[in-house]
C-alpha cells in the first residue's frame, strides 16, 4: 500500500468532528457512556481505551499526529486485522466499526515516515463471537509469488512468440483458412495471459489494441484485433503481411521487456478479478468481435487466465476466503456454458449468435463469479504491519 | 393511500430463514467474505440471518426526523397477508424490471426467492448496513449515504407462467390465468419488452431510493436471475393541488379506481381467491399484475384540438371533471346518456368501465406511472404510461376491459410495445416466512 502524505484544512475536520459528536451519541450504548475517541500520533497509538462490552461499537480514532497514517485494529496474538483506516490526515477523525466479540483488540498505527506502533491491548471477556479478523498479506508474502508468477508468464509469452512467428508465416504463405486459424490459436494464448491493470504497458495496445481510438482505416492500428479485421472483412492476405509482421515483431519484445519488470505486489490478486470484468465488458458483449466470432472462446481464456492466478495464490488466499471453493466453481461453471458453444470444427458461436437462454446463463455465471472474486482483490493487497519493519 | 397504519419500524429479532447447504453456491451475498458470523459452510443461523445479525436497524425517531429534513417518506412496513407495494397511491418513482430465472434448479430458485426476500427486507426497513473488513468491497453502493433510508420503498415480486415450465418442476401448480401476454389488435408488442419468469416493481419516494434497491438487488442475485427489459417511470405532483397526478397526455390518471380500504371490495376485485376460482392454494394473498409499456405519440396529440381529446378521454382535461359532471370524482351517469351525447360512446373511461351491473366485477385497480426515456427514428420522444393493474382474474377484468378498448378513438395516439401478465406473489408473512414459500416448499 502507498502511503501518501494528506492534509486536510483543519476548520473543515473541527466540522467534522461536530458532526460525528452527534453521530456519536447516536452510534453508542447510551447516555454517560465514556468518549470512545482514541486519540494516536507518531509516538503513541491509543493510550488507554476501553470497549463497552461485546457487540457492535464504533470508535473514533483521532490523528493528531503531523503525517498521515494507516490505522488498523488488530488482534494483539497475531496480527490478524478487523479492520482499517488508511490515509488518515493529521487533524482528522474516522470511525472503525465491528462486532467486538470477546477477545484482544489492539492498534496498530502506521504513520508516514515513522516506525510502526502497536497500541496496548483492550480485552472483551466472555465466549461471545464477533466479526473475523483476517491475517494480512504482507509485501514479503507476494514476493515469492510475484517471482513465480513472471516466471510462469515468461513461459507463457515464449509459447505465444512462437505461434505469432507461426501466424506471420502463414499470412505470407496466402492461405486464408490457416491464417485464420493461426490467428485463433495465437490470439486465444495471449488472452490466457490475463493482461489487467497495464500488465504489459504500452505492448497490450500495440498487440491487441481495439480500434476505438484510431478507427478501422488508421494505420496506427496493429494487433491482434486489426489482423482479425482483415482476415474476417476480406482485406487480402498480401496487404496483412506487414501487420502479422509487425504483431509478431511486438511480441518477441514483449518477451524481451517482461523479464525486465517487477510484477506490482497489488496487482496479483486484482488481476484474478479484473480479468473476468473485462470479459464482461469487452467480451461478452460482442465489443471485441472484429469478425471472428469468437469472443467467448477469449472469454474462456480469461477464466484460464484468472485460474493460473488463483491456483498460484490459493496458499494465501485460502486461509483467509472461506468462499474460495465456491470461486472454482463458479470459474468452472462458467468455463463449462462456454465451452458448449465451441463447435466441432474448432470455430465458436458467436456470442451475438447467442440464443436468449444461453446468453443469459453466461451473463448470470459470469455476474456471480465476479462477485465472488470481488473480495480477492481486497484479501491479496499488500499491507504493512509490524513485523514488516 | 391504504388504510394500514404507517407503523415506525422497530429493531426486531434477526429473521432466520433456511439456511444454504454448506459448501453449494448460495446467492446469499449479504456477507462479503471471510468476516462473519455463520459464513455459508455449515453455518446452521445461515448466511442471510449472520447478514441481518450484523445490520444496525434503522432508528425509528431518527428516520422521522431526516424524512422531515430530507423529504424521504417513512417505511412501509414490508411483512403482511397481501405484498405491500399493491393498495397503495403510484410512489413518485418507480422501477419495473423483468428477469429470468437462471437457477439451476428448484433448490437454487428457493435459495433466490430467500435471497430477494432478505434484500427487501432490509431495503423497506432501512438501516446501516454492516462494514465489512479487510476483506472485500463494501457491502453496501453507499447511493443513499451511510445509512439506507426506507422512503417509502415498496418491493413488488411477481412471476410470469414461463417460470412453470419444466425447469423448476412447478408445471401443475401454475396459476389458471396465467399465460404469456395477449397481445391485442392494436398492439406492437416487442417480445424483448414483454413476458418474462418473474417481475420486480420497486417503488420509493425518491429515484435513488429506487436505484439504490435495484442495484442491491441484482447485486445479490446475479447467479440466480438476469434481466431481460426494464423501465422506469415517475408520478408528477398532483396538479392544481388535491386533484389526480397527470398522464404525459396532460390528463389525470387513476381519477377512479376501487376504495382500497373496503377489504370487500378488495377482496372481490384485487385479491386471487383460490376457493371460490380454481386457484391453486398456493395463490392466496397473491393478486394478477398485468404490465403494459404504452407509447404515447405526444407529438401527434399534442397537435390534435381540445374537443377531441376530451371525447377521447371522456374528462375535463383541466379540471379532470368527467363530461357530465361538476366535480373530479363525480361518478358518469351513463344511464342518462345511452346515446353518448355527452360522454361518447367510445370515450376511453367509458369503454374501459361502462358502470353497469354486468361490468362491475370486470373493474381494475390500476396503478399507472408515466415514463419517458429517449428518442425514436424520427426523432420523436420515446414516452408515455407504465399502466399497471391488479385484480382477481385476468380474463374476467384485464382482458374484458382490454376487448372493450379494441379500436377505441384513442388507439391512434398510443402504441402498446411490452409488459406482461404476471401474479404477484402472496405477502411475505413474517420473519420465518419468504417469497413463494407457499410455491416452492
Amino acid at each position: 500500500m502507498v502511503m501518501r502524505h494528506r492534509r486536510l484544512p483543519a476548520a473543515a475536520c473541527t466540522v467534522l468532528l461536530a458532526g460525528l459528536a452527534a453521530a456519536l451519541s447516536a452510534c453508542s450504548s447510551g447516555p454517560g457512556q465514556p468518549s470512545n475517541v482514541i486519540t494516536v500520533s507518531s509516538n503513541q497509538c491509543g493510550g488507554r481505551w476501553q470497549v463497552p462490552g461485546p457487540g457492535w461499537h464504533t470508535i473514533q480514532i483521532s490523528n493528531e499526529g503531523t503525517s498521515g497514517a494507516e490505522i488498523d485494529l488488530t488482534d494483539p496474538a497475531n496480527g490478524a486485522v478487523y479492520a482499517e483506516i488508511e490515509n488518515t490526515g493529521p487533524g482528522t477523525v474516522n470511525p472503525i466499526t465491528i462486532d467486538f466479540g470477546s477477545g484482544s483488540y489492539a492498534l496498530l498505527c502506521l504513520f508516514n515516515d515513522f516506525s510502526p506502533l502497536r497500541g496496548p491491548a483492550v480485552t472483551v471477556a466472555g465466549h461471545v463471537a464477533g466479526s473475523k479478523a483476517v491475517l494480512p498479506v504482507t509485501y514479503n508474502d507476494l514476493i515469492p509469488y510475484a517471482k513465480k508468477y513472471a516466471t510462469e508468464e515468461e513461459a507463457a509469452i515464449k509459447v505465444l512468440a512462437a505461434q505469432t512467428a507461426a501466424l506471420a508465416a502463414a499470412v505470407r504463405g496466402g492461405d486464408r483458412a490457416t491464417a485464420r486459424r493461426d490467428w485463433l490459436t495465437a490470439h486465444l494464448q495471449y488472452e490466457t495471459l490475463g493482461d489487467a491493470y497495464a500488465a504489459f504497458g504500452d505492448f497490450d495496445t500495440e498487440i491487441d489494441g481495439r480500434a476505438d481510438p484510431t478507427g478501422v482505416s488508421s494505420p496506427q492500428w496493429t494487433g491482434f484485433f486489426r489482423l482479425e479485421y482483415g482476415l474476417w472483412h476480406g482485406q487480402s492476405l498480401k496487404s496483412l503481411v506487414p501487420v502479422a509482421g509487425t504483431l509478431n515483431k511486438n511480441v518477441d519484445q514483449l518477451a524481451v521487456w517482461w523479464p525486465t519488470q517487477q510484477v506490482p505486489l497489488a496487482d496479483l490478486g486484482r488481476r484474478a478479478h479484473e480479468v473476468i470484468e473485462n470479459a464482461l465488458q469487452f467480451q461478452l458483449t460482442g465489443h471485441d468481435d472484429y469478425g471472428s466470432g469468437t469472443t467467448l472462446a477469449s472469454t474462456a481464456a480469461a477464466v484460464t487466465a484468472s485460474r493460473v492466478l488463483l491456483a498460484l495464490l490459493h496458499p494465501l488466499i485460502a486461509p483467509r476466503y472461506p468462499q474460495l471453493p465456491q470461486v472454482c466453481t463458479g470459474l468452472d461453471q462458467l468455463q463449462s456454458l462456454l465451452d458448449k458453444e465451441q463447435q466441432p470444427s474448432g470455430w465458436w458461436v458467436a456470442e451475438s449468435a447467442l440464443p436468449s437462454a444461453q446468453r443469459q446463463a453466461i451473463d448470470a455465471a459470469a455476474g456471480q463469479l465476479l462477485q465472488e472474486l470481488a473480495p480477492i482483490a481486497s484479501i491479496t493487497e499488500p499491507r504493512n504491519t509490524a513485523s514488516d519493519f | 393511500m391504504t388504510s394500514e397504519s404507517q407503523e415506525p419500524v422497530t429493531p426486531g429479532p434477526a429473521p432466520q430463514p433456511a439456511a444454504p447447504r454448506p459448501g453449494r453456491r448460495s446467492f446469499l451475498r449479504g456477507l462479503a467474505g471471510g468476516i462473519a458470523g455463520g459464513v455459508v459452510a455449515g453455518g446452521a443461523a445461515g448466511a442471510a440471518a449472520g447478514y441481518h445479525g450484523r445490520t444496525t436497524p434503522a432508528d425509528p425517531a431518527a428516520v422521522a426526523d431526516e424524512a422531515a429534513l430530507t423529504g424521504r417518506l417513512n417505511a412501509v412496513p414490508f411483512h403482511g397477508t397481501y405484498q405491500a407495494g399493491i393498495l397503495p397511491a403510484p410512489s413518485r418513482a418507480t422501477a419495473v424490471v423483468s428477469f429470468s430465472a437462471t437457477a439451476q434448479h428448484k433448490r437454487e430458485l428457493t435459495d433466490l426467492f430467500q435471497t430477494v426476500t432478505d434484500r427487501a427486507r432490509f431495503l423497506t426497513a432501512g438501516g446501516t448496513p454492516p462494514p465489512v473488513g479487510i476483506d472485500g468491497p463494501p457491502s453496501d453502493s453507499g447511493v443513499l449515504g451511510p445509512t439506507v433510508v426506507p422512503d417509502g420503498l415498496t418491493v413488488t415480486f411477481g412471476v410470469g407462467s414461463t417460470l412453470f415450465d419444466d425447469r423448476y418442476g412447478l408445471a401443475a401448480l401454475r396459476p389458471v390465468h396465467l399465460t404469456p401476454m395477449k397481445s391485442f389488435p392494436n398492439d406492437d408488442l416487442d417480445p424483448a419488452q414483454s413476458d418474462g419468469d418473474l417481475i420486480v416493481q420497486l417503488s420509493a419516494g425518491n429515484t435513488d431510493t429506487v436505484l439504490h434497491a435495484l442495484r442491491d438487488i441484482t447485486k445479490n442475485t446475479r447467479g440466480g436471475m438476469q434481466a431481460n427489459w426494464r423501465i422506469d417511470g415517475f408520478t408528477s405532483p398532483a396538479r392544481p393541488a388535491g386533484t389526480v397526478p397527470r398522464n404525459l397526455m396532460g390528463f389525470m390518471d387513476g381519477v377512479a379506481n376501487p376504495a382500497v380500504t373496503s377489504a370487500s371490495q378488495m377482496d372481490s376485485l384485487v385479491w386471487v381467491d383460490p376457493a371460490a376460482s380454481g386457484e391453486p392454494g398456493w395463490t392466496a394473498g397473491g393478486s394478477y399484475l398485468v404490465v403494459r409499456l404504452i407509447r404515447m405519440l405526444v407529438e401527434f396529440w399534442d397537435r390534435v384540438d381540445i374537443e377531441e381529446q376530451e371525447t377521447m378521454i371522456g374528462r375535463r382535461r383541466g379540471t379532470g371533471c368527467p363530461l357530465d359532471g361538476t366535480s373530479l370524482d363525480a361518478i358518469p351517469d351513463y344511464a342518462n346518456d345511452p346515446t353518448g351525447d355527452v360522454i361518447p360512446l367510445t370515450a376511453h373511461m367509458r369503454l374501459a368501465n361502462p358502470r353497469t351491473a354486468q361490468t362491475a366485477s370486470s373493474v381494475l385497480l390500476r396503478r399507472a406511472y408515466n415514463y419517458d426515456r429517449g428518442l425514436d427514428q424520427v426523432g420523436d420522444l420515446d414516452q408515455g404510461l407504465i399502466f399497471t393493474c391488479f385484480q382477481q382474474d385476468i380474463k374476467r377484468q384485464f382482458e374484458a376491459v382490454q376487448t372493450r378498448l379494441i379500436g377505441e378513438p384513442l388507439v391512434d395516439y398510443i402504441s402498446p410495445f411490452g409488459g406482461g401478465y404476471f401474479l404477484a406473489l402472496p405477502g411475505v408473512t413474517g420473519p420465518g416466512d419468504y417469497y413463494g414459500r407457499t410455491l416452492l416448499a
